[in-house]
């Protein structure tokens, strides 16, 4: 039995030929390539599935979905104003995306997408990246009077490239924040299974012992589910603040 | 959906409300007055950031830091780069400048989210106590 803590985060090939290569790198079809797939295909059929009804008193399925669009709507809406919500398509992906991701790697046995820091760094690059379009499209030059803060001008060589490193580190503190509560969740769950093992295979009154990692499990399990929800939310808000700010050029001085 | 009334409720009932909600048109008024009162509840129900915890806090601020040293580091490690394709040697001078410039935009970073928090933990007093 393998009780290493990290074993759970191993990304392995599942198909042993690698599908293509890009510049001589090998690309291959991995554990986590696979629930993705299971990730994107499930949240999207559920979705699909769910408001084919269209019932006016909505079912289970349908205002758990409905649900989640209020939720994801009422969330842009208050962080950004109205027109934000042309963003709703990106925000709800990438919350749906995430909440999934998060619930599936929940169950026992299966792989955490976003605890890869390679998954929630792609995401977060993904948003910043938007966010510096729309600001350069919606106020063109002017969007870089984010960079400027109100000082006197010898003070701003200073000053912009503290703003500029300052804006730079969001995508890595987005995706750090993401990747380490998953990780960190996920580490202790495997630590504390390892005491179970460890103990019940001890023999005599430590085996009886053994119960109580095993209830502690159980808690970290519920807490892990609220952090899960937790994170995805954090993720989609911060989405928005960030939108918000290239729409709106908000100054926060 | 309006059901008719039911059998149950026999023929003599005194309560008309549900053939009002079918047969005559809605009162403008109440519905404007249902309107506002659905927008204020609205109000009181939009997602709010939930305060952090002491750990989330402490997590929060030792990631700005880090990320800002990081990506600090990195720039001037880039720029020193592109410098030395030119022929320039400047090779560790920016890197160091731009680490301490990242610290000092680290810093500004736990300022602002300490400022956010602040206001979080303030907004979220002032509604328990109304």
């Amino acid at each position: 039995m393998n009780l290493n803590p990290m074993e759970q985060f191993a990304i392995k090939p599942l198909i042993a030929e690698p599908l293509f290569a890009i510049g001589g790198h090998p690309i291959y079809f991995t554990n986590q390539a696979l629930l993705m797939v299971i990730v994107a295909l499930a949240s999207s059929l559920f979705l699909t599935l769910a408001v084919k009804p269209g019932a006016l008193v909505p079912g289970r399925a349908q205002s758990m979905a409905e649900m989640s669009y209020e939720f994801v709507g009422n969330m842009i809406h208050s962080a950004t104003g109205e027109d934000g919500l042309k963003f709703f398509p990106l925000v709800f992906t990438l919350f749906i995306f995430v909440l999934c991701s998060n619930f599936f790697g929940m169950i026992p046995g299966s792989f955490t997408v976003t605890s890869q820091i390679a998954v929630t760094l792609a995401l977060a690059c993904l948003v910043i990246g938007i966010v510096i379009v729309v600001g350069f499209a919606k106020h063109g030059l002017g969007f870089l009077k984010l960079f400027v803060p109100h000082a006197p001008a010898p003070l701003l060589l200073l000053l912009v490239p503290i703003e500029l490193i300052s804006f730079l580190t969001r995508p890595i503190s987005l995706s750090v924040r993401l990747f380490a509560n998953m990780l960190a969740g996920h580490t202790m769950l495997a630590v504390f299974g390892g005491f179970v093992v460890a103990l019940g295979t001890a023999g005599g009154i430590l085996s009886v012992l053994s119960i109580a990692p095993m209830l502690l499990i159980v808690g970290i399990m519920l807490l892990e589910l609220l952090v899960a929800f937790l994170q995805a939310y954090v993720f989609a808000i911060l989405t928005c603040i960030y939108l918000n700010e290239a729409l709106h050029l908000h100054d926060h001085h | 959906m309006v059901r008719p009334p039911s059998s149950r409720e026999g023929l003599f009932f005194s309560d008309f409300s549900a053939f009002e909600a079918v047969f005559m048109a809605p009162d403008p008024d109440r519905l404007r007055d249902l309107e506002k009162r659905l927008d204020q509840l609205q109000a009181k129900q939009a997602p709010k950031r939930p305060p952090p915890s002491q750990a989330g806090i402490a997590g929060r601020f030792a990631t700005e830091l880090v990320a800002a040293l990081i990506v600090g580091g990195g720039l001037g490690w880039g720029i020193d780069w592109l410098f030395g394709h030119f022929g320039m040697h400047t090779r560790p001078v920016f890197m160091l400048v731009f680490v301490v410039l990242g610290a000092a935009a680290g810093i500004l970073n736990v300022m602002r989210a300490a400022k956010e928090i602040n206001a979080g933990i303030a907004a979220a007093r002032s509604d328990k106590e109304s």
